[in-house]
């Protein structure tokens, strides 16, 4: 078992030290295929822990490999643990990543960075792993840093453009905003259970003070909201569709992304005891929820939309989540990783056969040459939009029943009216690409269909699309010791009934509004004249509720301008200036003075003369000092000075 | 040999370098790298036959000078120091292998030669007398290898380098002489032995205005904010081997001596301070991270770096506790190997285009890989990356602190935001983007020589990010000597209560935090 587990976390390490050896020499398909091997090896050995896990009613699989930090009573080892949260985790992030990389053989292939690419891409499968399957919090820290680095390498993938790097920097600097609020968190962890080790730490939990834990749930928390791209970190996540798109499927929407909702189901023990946060967590992730569809609803970049989604539906993962349903949360993540994934890929397709053109108003009627990317998207898109029977409908469904069930009806309404949304985005998407007039001729793009063996690839993840639901009552059975979860029954079968079949006709509605509306023949590219566009709402969803540029003119700006100011006016002209001008001061006096001993005798006498004055006054005026000296006294005394 | 190992380890090199004026032009490049790996040789001997289980001081030499007046000739090295002294032998090895074409080579390398004396005295001395001397000889060269061999300003910035070093430690040996007063006043003998020091308990007044005149000492030395502006000008016309052994070895005198010095000597001055010195060091890691966002020159950049980083450190000396102390001398060693590699790649594109400003490059990446992927690597390292040399410092260094309060930690903490910022856009300035300038277009990417020193430096970095264990032990058990001493003296109720008292809390469960009392 310990080897199987060292196989799965090591395997994608060794795979990206492989592909490093070839990153300076020119493209080399065999590096591709041997990385997508070591990634699948990871994943087999997955399915076994996962399986012996299962089968064998195996509680977990704990390691310590060596210790790390060990000063004063701290100590950290890295140790790793497989239970049925974690190799969840690593059962997703093994296949996507597996998908993800075969995939990237046929998308990356004229690519000549190509060996990099697989270099990075396998490094941060190895981060994720280590972030899922640390036993403690600094373990989960490196995790948490590493798949940074690597989005951050692979945001800014094709460095040589402008935008790639400007987003990829952004997204590590924000990230590392909310990475601060995490290491405070680890610090009250700490101080205050004296472990990091999970086990350890939930243990002293129970026993502390209710304040104590909301600080560490809430500082937990801001690092979950950069990774996961919450309000008000989130605008990150849209322009990382820099980066190629496997890189966005497998980091920016399956796996990555997801990491903050993994910390708050990971330490549920924590969030159970502060229902508070927990609802706190829930209101924010219903309010990212429509925040992010209704940005979702105007953009015109194919990327951006996918991008938007995936935050609306990390909102709903918070939501499950803050409301103490860890298990739907869980399963969501699950099922949202499945079609999101295919969704992304779906895209990339439609990228490679526009040659890199977004936006979807200039495409339209591919589904002629296209037919399998628009088979897999728009059930990626029905699966997301959550239509019976595929996986969305499962687990987006099981998270408004939660709601519901916990009497919190406004969030409730939030996400139901958020699904509505989701599916018109989606279909609008779906509608503009693949249906109506075949716009793409204007441009004179010849569009093709993606190499067989990507679509092959894909296959699995289009199938788990459609299927996952099925696997929700095992999930559960097999999840429900460790996170102590419960079902969620609404009493009445007549109110569940009433609100699935509602919610389904509301969502289908949303969809076929969105086709009659995208998918006919009057479609134009637009040039910004139409009513719509010069809205006053229409703009400002198109700018992101103007929050970039907040951020750019109040944050960027003032940031950029004050060091200025500090490194010119302060430290030139105030500091440096000053210590220059003691020295100035000092040397000045030893120049002037200079004059004083020309050798001249006549000046010599005339300075001797001064010096005997001074001396001869300075002899009365301590003569008469010591004379009065208690008369002194009782003057100073009486002005308190002696 | 054992028993005299550190004198050789100072004087060896002194001696060689006496010789090399005999060696002939062509094969001095040859005598200084056999020269200094030898040294290297030595200190590494020194660590293995070092034990590091033992808390106290080992190797000690003891010869006395000036009987009269207590000044005797006492070295010894501890965990505390022993990781310097290996450091200094390493990078004076690296230095001069690496070191390029330029004019006056022998005198160069002698120069750098008589440093690394002065540099393995200050670490192993143990008398206060002998400690000043070596920290102020070490001016020499350095005012030496800035004057001769730095840029278009290199009088300027030598000059006002060497008189504002020493101005600072003029006040320090005041102190000094003070602190030798008290102990002869006290015991009736005079003593400049620093463990003799140790054992004296001074009323709290004496110990706020010595503890004043030694930070005077050791912050221009850091350099601490305000008296940080030597630096910029030093670094920016120094030559590359001048920044690197300034940056690695020079600058972790003053924190080492705060270690040394300030901590175990004035312990309820320490605690009393503790809050006005964390306010200095958050001013120096935002402010001066800041400047460096603002820089031109990415010398400089790295040269406002390192003031932001020795304030992480700073602050991790004064959480005064075992967790923050370690991490804050690991980092003195990360700092040592990051930045001393910074400034070596720094070195490597100067040497190719006469420039640092970088708005004259971009693009480099695509010309050279190689150079860009450790420059990438050492930036993962600067910004503190889990898994590298610097991140294991800064965490320890932070979590210590945030045992003392928590709000100042987490201003302390924007290091890891502000750090980013500044490394990462001037990575992006220099290395991505499109090759704008012709004479970039044709830039040989990084040769033997410059790996010589940059492969092992890159190895450490992240060896000792994955496996810190080799070094963080020994300095461990040396640090907890230190904090059961510094209890043991303090007799105010504020130090009292800020330093842990080991023996109490090994027993018991950890003191809980309290984060609302401050927060009200």
């Amino acid at each position: 078992m310990e080897t199987l587990l060292y196989i799965a976390l090591f395997a994608p390490l060794v795979s990206s030290m492989f592909s490093a050896l070839f990153t300076t020499t020119p493209k080399k398909t065999f590096v591709g295929v041997i990385a997508s091997l070591l990634i699948f090896t990871s994943f087999v050995s997955t399915s076994l822990l996962l399986a012996s896990i299962v089968i064998n009613g195996n509680e977990s699989v704990h390691v310590e490999m060596m210790t790390w930090m060990a000063t004063g009573n701290l100590y950290i080892p890295f140790g790793f643990i497989v239970d049925k949260v974690s190799v969840t985790m690593m059962m997703v992030v093994t296949l996507v990543s597996t998908i993800v990389h075969i995939y990237s053989i046929g998308y990356m292939d004229h690519d000549k960075s190509f060996n990099r690419f697989f270099a990075w891409l396998s490094a941060f499968v190895f981060s994720m792993m280590v972030l899922v399957m640390s036993d403690n919090y600094a373990g989960l820290f490196i995790g948490w840093e590493g798949v940074g680095l690597c989005s951050w390498g692979l945001i800014g993938f094709w460095f040589h453009k402008e935008s790639a790097t400007w987003a990829a920097n952004e997204a590590f600097i924000m990230n590392r905003i909310a990475d601060l609020g995490m290491l405070i968190g680890i610090f009250l962890v700490y101080w205050n259970t004296g472990t990091l080790q999970y086990e350890g730490a939930f243990e002293v939990f129970k026993t502390l003070d209710p304040a104590t834990l909301t600080w560490i749930g809430i500082f937990l928390f801001i690092g979950a909201m950069g990774k996961s791209a919450q309000f008000p970190l989130h605008t990150w996540l849209a322009d990382a569709m820099e980066g190629p798109t496997p890189v966005s499927a497998l980091i920016h929407a399956a796996t990555m992304v997801t990491a903050g909702v993994y910390l708050v189901i990971r330490s549920n023990e924590l969030y159970s005891l502060i229902p508070n946060v927990g609802l706190f967590i829930a209101s924010l992730g219903a309010f990212v929820a429509l925040f992010a569809a209704s940005m979702a609803l105007v953009n015109r970049d194919m990327k951006r939309i996918i991008a938007y989604s995936t935050l609306s539906q990390l909102g709903y993962m918070f939501a499950a989540a803050g409301l103490g349903a860890y298990w739907v949360a869980l399963f969501h993540l699950v099922a949202h990783a499945f079609f999101k994934a295919l969704l992304f890929l779906g895209a990339g397709n439609v990228m490679h056969a526009m040659h890199d053109e977004l936006d979807p108003f200039k495409m339209g009627g591919l589904k002629k040459v296209m037919k399998w990317t628009w088979i897999m998207m728009t059930i990626a898109s029905l699966a997301l939009a959550g239509i019976f029977p595929f996986a969305g409908f499962f687990s987006k469904d099981t998270i408004l029943e939660a709601a519901f069930a916990e009497h919190h009806f406004v969030i409730y309404g939030v996400l139901l009216f958020t699904a509505g949304l989701t599916a018109f985005y989606s279909f609008r998407l779906v509608a503009l690409i693949f249906h109506g007039e075949e716009r793409y001729k204007i441009f004179g793009i010849s569009p093709h269909e993606a190499y067989r063996f990507m679509l092959v690839a894909m296959s699995p993840l289009l199938i788990l699309a459609m299927i996952a639901g099925v696997l929700q009552e095992p999930f559960f059975h097999m999840i429900e010791e460790i996170l102590s979860a419960h079902e969620y029954h609404i009493h009445s079968h007549t109110t569940l009934w009433i609100m699935l079949v509602g919610t389904q006709v509301f969502v289908a509605l949303a969809i076929l509004y969105a086709y009659k509306k995208y998918a006919n023949a009057f479609i134009k590219v637009p040039d910004g004249t139409s009513a719509i566009e010069n809205s006053f709402v229409y703009k400002f969803l198109y700018n992101q509720y103007y929050i970039p540029y907040f951020y750019e003119e109040y944050l960027v700006k003032p940031y950029r301008e004050l060091s200025d100011i500090f490194w010119n006016k302060v430290d030139m002209k105030i500091l440096d200036a000053s210590v220059d001008g003691i020295a100035g001061i000092i040397y000045g006096t030893g120049e002037k003075t200079r004059a004083m001993q020309s050798g001249n005798l006549s000046v010599m006498l005339r300075w001797m003369v001064v010096g005997f004055v001074v001396l001869l006054s300075l002899a009365v005026v301590f003569g008469l000092t010591a004379r009065y000296s208690e008369n002194i006294t009782v003057i100073f005394s009486g002005l308190g000075a002696m | 040999m054992l028993d005299h190992i550190l004198s050789i380890l100072i004087f060896f090199p002194a001696i060689a370098a006496v010789f090399g004026f005999m060696i002939q032009k062509d094969s001095i490049r040859a005598y200084g790298i056999s020269v200094a790996t030898i040294e290297f040789g030595l200190s590494l001997w020194l660590w293995f036959t070092f034990d590091g289980n033992v808390s106290g001081m080992q190797f000690m030499e003891n010869l006395p000078l000036v009987p009269s007046f207590g000044v005797n000739y006492i070295l010894g090295v501890d965990g505390i120091s022993l990781f310097i002294i290996v450091l200094a032998a390493f990078f004076t090895m690296i230095g001069i292998a690496s070191l390029t074409e330029t004019p006056n080579e022998k005198n160069m390398i002698i120069t750098i030669l008589f440093l690394q004396m002065t540099m393995a005295g200050v670490f192993a001395a143990l008398d206060a007398i002998v400690f000043y001397v070596f920290w102020e000889l070490s001016l020499v060269p350095m005012l030496y290898i800035i004057g001769a061999w730095g840029g278009p300003l290199r009088i300027y910035a030598s000059i006002k380098f060497f008189l504002y070093t020493f101005a600072g430690s003029l006040v320090m040996l005041v102190g000094m002489l003070f602190m030798a007063y008290f102990f002869y006043q006290a015991t009736g003998t005079w003593s400049f032995a620093l463990l003799d020091w140790y054992r004296l308990i001074l009323p709290e007044t004496l110990q706020l205005w010595l503890f004043a005149a030694f930070f005077i000492g050791f912050a221009i030395k850091v350099p601490m904010f305000p008296f940080h502006t030597w630096l910029p000008y030093a670094h920016g016309q120094a030559p590359t081997i001048g920044s690197v052994i300034l940056a690695a070895i020079l600058l972790k005198m003053g924190t080492y001596a705060f270690i040394r010095f300030s901590l175990p000597l004035f312990p309820d001055a320490s605690a009393a301070f503790m809050v006005p010195i964390a306010v200095i060091t958050i001013i120096m890691i935002i402010y001066t991270a800041m400047i460096a966002y603002a820089q031109k020159d990415v010398k400089q950049v790295v040269a406002y770096s390192s003031i932001s980083h020795m304030g992480v450190i700073i602050l991790g000396t004064f959480a005064l506790n075992v967790e923050g102390i370690t991490g804050s001398i690991f980092l003195m060693i990360a700092h040592g190997v990051v930045s001393g590699a910074l400034f070596l790649l720094v070195g490597v594109i100067y040497d190719r285009r006469h420039t640092k400003l970088m708005s004259e490059f971009g693009g480099l990446a695509h010309i050279m890989p190689r150079y860009a992927t450790i420059f990438g690597i050492m930036l993962m390292a600067s910004v503190g990356m889990p898994l590298t040399i610097n991140f294991v410092g800064e965490f320890l260094s932070l979590l210590g602190f945030y045992q003392q309060s928590h709000i100042l930690t987490l201003l302390a903490g924007t290091a890891i935001i502000v750090g980013a910022i500044y490394m990462l856009s001037a990575y992006k300035k220099m290395f991505f983007g499109d090759v704008t300038k012709e004479e970039n277009k044709n830039l040989p990417d990084i040769n033997k020589r410059e790996l010589v020193a940059l492969i092992p430096l890159s190895v450490i970095a992240i060896w000792l990010g994955i496996y810190p264990k080799p070094i963080l032990e020994p300095i461990n058990n040396s640090v907890e000597a230190v904090v059961r001493l510094m209890h043991n003296k303090a007799q105010s109720e504020l130090a009292k209560e800020r330093i842990p008292n080991l023996v109490k809390e090994r027993a018991s469960v950890i003191k809980k935090t309290v984060i609302e009392e401050e927060v009200h």
